[in-house]
């Protein structure tokens, strides 16, 4: 489907993205309270150990952001869908929004839990990697003049991306465990109480909820404002 | 099939004719490296014995050489659209991406036949032992590098940005090239045995095999008009 | 490889409603058209109409938005690489390298093609454009004229059976257009199909069995040749190109 051809209504994407928003405030404010007054705090790190049940759910929800990425670039390079591109544009921005959470609380943690604000930490260098990477994909768009180029580049590093990702991975753990590692208390250990796995819980319900909201939303806009580039451009022809 | 690596053939050929007239990314990516090897004996305290940290030199040398190279790769076929007349003519776009890949291993190969002299020379390296296995991983580092590579300098010239858009793409994805052939040069270097790294050797082949089959099978899609 | 005749009724360029859009740049709305073997089509439209884009889009260079395109009956696309050996593109854009000398640069496209007997099609075709002196001298030093004979022989060497002409005279000497203009004359010779494309009235009328005229990505006319009337062809060009804009 091509822009000018778009006219399909997109109400009901709309309607989804007000429902998710609205469960995904009542989740995120009960995941806050539950974070600042119901978990426990933690007896060796202390308050900042509550981070983590922003952190973790954040790094999960950028994966599977560069997951739907790598998906819908498949689909478009075979279908050449305008709307698995729009997908994978806005799951890109959400990723590369979500990753930039994830690297700006992980040093916040380990400022206090590792003594330093940042460590060549496996998962966190991965997620820097990510970071770049998924950057990098908005630089590329942004830098083809034909758009529909722009959309072709993209999906294909959206692609390598994915088929990279595993192999990154597996190259930092690998380097990590040549190295010594930092003293990590891990905050996923066995002693976690159950009131913290609960708020964990809880608060990946919201991020995913959150997620899939500002998909949608996005997703919308993305397509409106393509359907008025489109009737510009066709206005000035 | 045939025709497939004839085609290849015929392009990598061709690239590797056209560097032999005017050797100029030979020349400038060897000087480069060199340079690199000058910045670096200046840049480093004298403290530090070169040795221990020569893999981490000797692969930042190649890549930033490596991607400068790249860049004239696809700079040629634009000059009078001579893509345009590969395309039109019947051979496969893999083989296109084979033989331009082919092309820039040949020549990256030639620049690292240089750079490892020079740095041992600058640095007093000795090569001796772990010879054969160094020449196994600048080969299996240097395939996976220009495959990625070669597909990213086509990209790259179709954008505005041109060159300078190669490295930002390429650096974050080459970390698994960098991690594994860097920790295998250098222990190599130190005088380490070949069973040591075989890891990281059947590592940085499974980085080739993967995205040689990739950007072959993706490269039709970066060159469609 | 050997791709099977085809039939005599087989037209040897066929579309079915090609479009191509450049994101919400309409460049080509839609155009049908077939030409039979040994036809010779010139299409006139003003810059910016398309005919570049249409053309590229026949010869496989430019996929289509939408729409289909047959070499003498075999669908383009990538994969079956038949329909490719049948057809030779020649550009305002010479397609050569400046590095390599005339006759490298016929033998790497030789090579391209697969041809058996690349050493003597190289050396005749560089006859038949007279470089054959200068075949060791590299491109660079060529004058546009040479290079556009070059690219004839190149485009031409695997003897293809439809030829796309796009802007071919542009840059040309008085001297050099004179040559091109034999050639182009020896390619009517009822085997051949032709299509060619530009914005200079001046050219490509008398060669023509058909003329069309693209305005805007459509086709504003498609008639025969013999309903031209070269005298008031200029008059009446403007006048279907200001009606269409």
């Amino acid at each position: 489907m091509d822009a000018q051809m778009d006219t399909g209504s997109l109400a009901g994407t709309r309607r989804w993205s007000v429902i998710l928003g609205l469960l995904a405030t009542v989740s995120l404010v009960a995941g806050l309270w539950m974070i600042f007054f119901y978990a426990p705090t933690e007896s060796e790190m202390g308050v900042v150990q509550r981070i983590f049940y922003v952190h973790l759910p954040s790094a999960l929800v950028a994966y599977l952001a560069f997951g739907i990425v790598a998906l819908c670039s498949l689909g478009y390079l075979w279908l050449r869908d305008e709307r698995l591109d729009a997908i994978a544009v806005c799951a890109a921005e959400l990723g590369v929004i979500f990753t930039t959470a994830v690297l700006t609380t992980g040093p916040l943690w380990g400022r206090i839990a590792w003594g330093a604000w940042w460590v060549w930490d496996a998962r966190l260098s991965f997620t820097l990697l990510l970071w770049f990477i998924y950057v990098g994909y908005f630089i590329l768009r942004g830098a083809t003049e034909n758009p529909e180029r722009g959309k072709r580049f993209a999906a294909v590093l959206g692609i390598v991306g994915a088929v990279d990702i595993p192999l990154i991975h597996m190259s930092v753990q690998w380097f990590r465990s040549q190295h010594p590692k930092p003293v990590v208390l891990k905050p996923e250990g066995p002693s976690l109480a159950p009131e913290m796995v609960q708020t964990l819980l809880v608060n990946m319900l919201a991020f995913m909820l959150l997620f899939f909201c500002l998909l949608l939303a996005r997703y919308v806009v993305e397509r409106l404002s393509r359907r008025i580039d489109a009737t510009r451009l066709l206005r000035a022809a | 099939m045939s025709g497939f690596l004839s085609g290849a053939w015929a392009v990598a050929r061709k690239d590797l004719l056209l560097e032999t007239r005017s050797r100029e990314r030979f020349v400038s990516m060897a000087t480069f490296a060199m340079l690199v090897a000058v910045v670096f004996s200046f840049s480093l305290d004298p403290s530090v014995r070169a040795r221990s940290i020569a893999g981490a030199m000797l692969w930042v040398t190649i890549l930033f050489a490596g991607t400068l190279g790249l860049g004239r790769s696809f700079a040629l076929e634009r000059d009078s659209e001579a893509l345009t007349g590969i395309l039109v003519s019947p051979i496969p776009r893999g083989a296109l991406f084979l033989g331009k890949f082919l092309a820039n291993l040949a020549v990256v190969l030639a620049v690292e036949a240089v750079i490892f002299p020079v740095y041992g020379l600058f640095f007093g390296l000795n090569y001796g032992a772990g010879a054969l296995g160094l020449l196994l991983v600048v080969l299996l580092g240097t395939i996976g590098f220009m495959a990625l590579g070669t597909l990213f300098s086509a990209m790259a010239a179709h954008t505005r940005m041109g060159d300078s858009l190669l490295p930002v793409l390429l650096l974050p994805l080459l970390i698994p090239v960098v991690i594994f052939a860097a920790s295998a040069t250098q222990r190599l270097l130190i005088g380490r045995p070949l069973g040591e790294v075989q890891g990281s050797l059947r590592m940085l082949l499974a980085f080739d095999l993967v995205f040689l089959f990739v950007c072959t099978a993706s490269f039709g899609a970066v060159v469609e008009e | 490889m050997s791709t099977p005749p085809a039939g005599a009724d087989t037209p040897a360029v066929e579309a079915r409603g090609v479009e191509k859009r450049y994101g919400a740049l309409h460049a080509v709305r839609g155009i049908d058209l077939s030409l039979r073997r040994g036809e010779f089509l010139t299409i006139f439209g003003p810059n910016g109409a398309g005919k570049s884009t249409l053309l590229r889009m026949l010869c496989g260079a430019v996929v289509p938005t939408r729409g289909t395109v047959h070499i003498a009956g075999e669908p383009i696309g990538e994969g079956e690489d038949g329909w490719r050996r049948r057809i030779g593109l020649l550009s305002h854009q010479s397609f050569l390298y400046p590095g390599l000398s005339a006759a490298e640069n016929l033998e790497f496209f030789a090579r391209l093609y697969g041809l058996a007997d690349r050493r003597a099609r190289v050396d005749e075709a560089l006859r038949g454009v007279e470089l054959w002196e200068r075949r060791g001298d590299a491109v660079r030093g060529f004058s546009r004229g040479m290079q556009q004979r070059l690219a004839l022989a190149r485009t031409l060497l695997h003897d293809p059976e439809v030829v796309f002409l796009d802007e071919p005279y542009t840059g040309l000497d008085p001297h050099a257009s004179g040559l091109l203009t034999a050639v182009l004359q020896r390619l009517r010779d009822g085997r051949r199909t032709v299509v060619l494309v530009t914005h200079n009235l001046s050219q490509g009328l008398e060669q023509a069995h058909r003329v069309a005229v693209q305005v805007g990505g459509r086709w504003v006319s498609d008639e025969p040749a013999e309903a031209i009337d070269p005298a008031t062809w200029e008059r009446v060009y403007t006048e279907r190109v200001a009606a269409a804009q």
